[in-house]
């Protein structure tokens, strides 16, 4: 393959990556990494290596939306992302000493885990009347703009959710994804978060996850500029686009379709886990 | 925080991220172009070593034109945003003497940090 025609397909994964992770929220990682080992023939690593940093772009270029509508609970993603940043760096200090193979494998379950959800009925948490002691101590409640209104809100549960967020990070550094699955669903049913300050939440968190271990991959020669340059413009690119389709798109039923499609695509994954 | 703090944290905000978007967009355009410009069939290296170490050679590389090297700050730039971002909001809670949230930012970017710059080869 020439070097021209690995920029194309890095741009276009990018591009793919942004987009499709800001119509359907199943993040760039987890399709830039398939293409990568898959069409690329990339390392295991490497490829991980280049997702962290088009995580770290899907973070950032999304991020400009969110400013000052309060959706963004700047105190609880701090809190968590003490734990989120810690399984980052755990997980990019073992990740060259776990086998490709099993690398393959946790990144097939965790791409079948996020299409199977794809297909389960949203039920939202009701909200929390009070919050709990320590979420009171540390000040998490927040507030939201919807409309010319401010929607007040509590917060519960947060030690478990920091357990969750270690785990999280730790996934993000192993995988080059964002974790925003797990991270979401930690805001959303466990602190009893308004979903919406979850998902922006999540959203300024993954960015951080990802630059936690990025560096450590970029130290380490994991990631060739000729790959993660193109995989940056285009996630910003298809994040940007992404972000101003998601009114006009059925995001359910694309969300749904794609699902099928990243099922196919963790059979790949997990094969190439079990086949030396 | 006061209207007019929390207004000032919200404008530096983005500002911080329109300006990291708009540089790492322009060195990994200019980057390509210089692809381009040299016929597109080139593997350059992988940089490795400190972060130090890759931005000044990245830096020595742009000012030779070397298109990796533009691509190579463009990947900096980008890494070191939520950096940067998570510094703005350290400073915001210190302007207003919350010290907790300044002691959790400030573990936060140690952790970062460390993340940064524990990978040398």
């Amino acid at each position: 393959m020439t070097p021209l025609v690995i920029v194309l397909i890095a741009l276009v994964g990018g591009f793919l990556g942004g987009i499709i992770g800001a119509l359907t929220g199943l993040g760039g990682g987890i399709i830039v990494v398939p293409l990568l080992t898959l069409v690329l023939h990339m390392p295991i690593t490497e490829a991980v290596g280049v997702s962290l940093f088009g995580v770290i772009a899907i973070s950032v270029g999304a991020a400009p939306r969110f400013v000052g509508t309060g959706l963004t609970n700047l105190r609880v993603a701090l809190f968590l992302q003490m734990a989120a940043s810690a399984g980052a760096l755990v997980g990019a200090l073992v990740s060259h000493d776990i086998p490709a193979r099993a690398l393959f494998l946790i990144f097939g379950l965790v791409m079948l885990y996020n299409a199977v959800t794809s297909f389960l009925p949203s039920r939202r948490s009701e909200g929390l009347k009070a919050s709990s002691p320590l979420a009171q101590r540390l000040k998490l409640a927040g507030r939201y703009q919807e409309g010319d209104d401010w929607v007040e809100y509590q917060v519960g549960s947060v030690l478990p959710a920091f357990g969750i967020m270690l785990g999280a990070g730790m996934l993000s550094a192993l995988l080059g994804i964002g974790s925003g699955v797990f991270k979401v669903l930690a805001m959303d049913k466990l602190m009893r978060l308004p979903f919406k300050v979850s998902t922006a939440t999540s959203n300024f968190m993954i960015g951080i996850t990802a630059a936690t271990s990025a560096g450590y991959y970029l130290s380490h020669g994991d990631v060739p500029p000729l790959v993660a340059a193109p995989v940056v413009l285009g996630t910003l690119g298809g994040a940007y686009l992404g972000g101003h389709w998601m009114k006009l798109l059925p995001v359910v039923t694309l969300r749904r379709v794609f699902a099928v499609v990243l099922m196919a695509v963790a059979c790949e994954m997990l094969y190439k886990g079990f086949v030396p | 925080m006061s209207e007019k703090l929390e207004a000032q944290r919200r404008l530096i905000t983005v500002w911080i991220l329109r300006a990291s978007i708009g540089l790492a967009v322009l060195f990994v355009v200019v980057g390509l172009e210089l692809f381009a410009i040299r016929g597109g069939a080139y593997f350059p290296k992988t940089p490795s070593g400190s972060l130090l170490e890759i931005a000044a050679d990245s830096w020595q590389g742009m000012l030779g034109l070397r298109p990796s090297a533009w691509f190579d700050a463009g990947i900096l730039v980008i890494l070191l945003t939520p950096l940067v971002r998570l510094a703005a909001g350290v400073v915001a809670s210190m302007r207003v003497r919350d010290w907790a949230y300044v002691s959790i930012g400030v573990v936060v970017m140690s952790l970062v940090a460390i993340g940064l710059f524990a990978g040398r080869a």
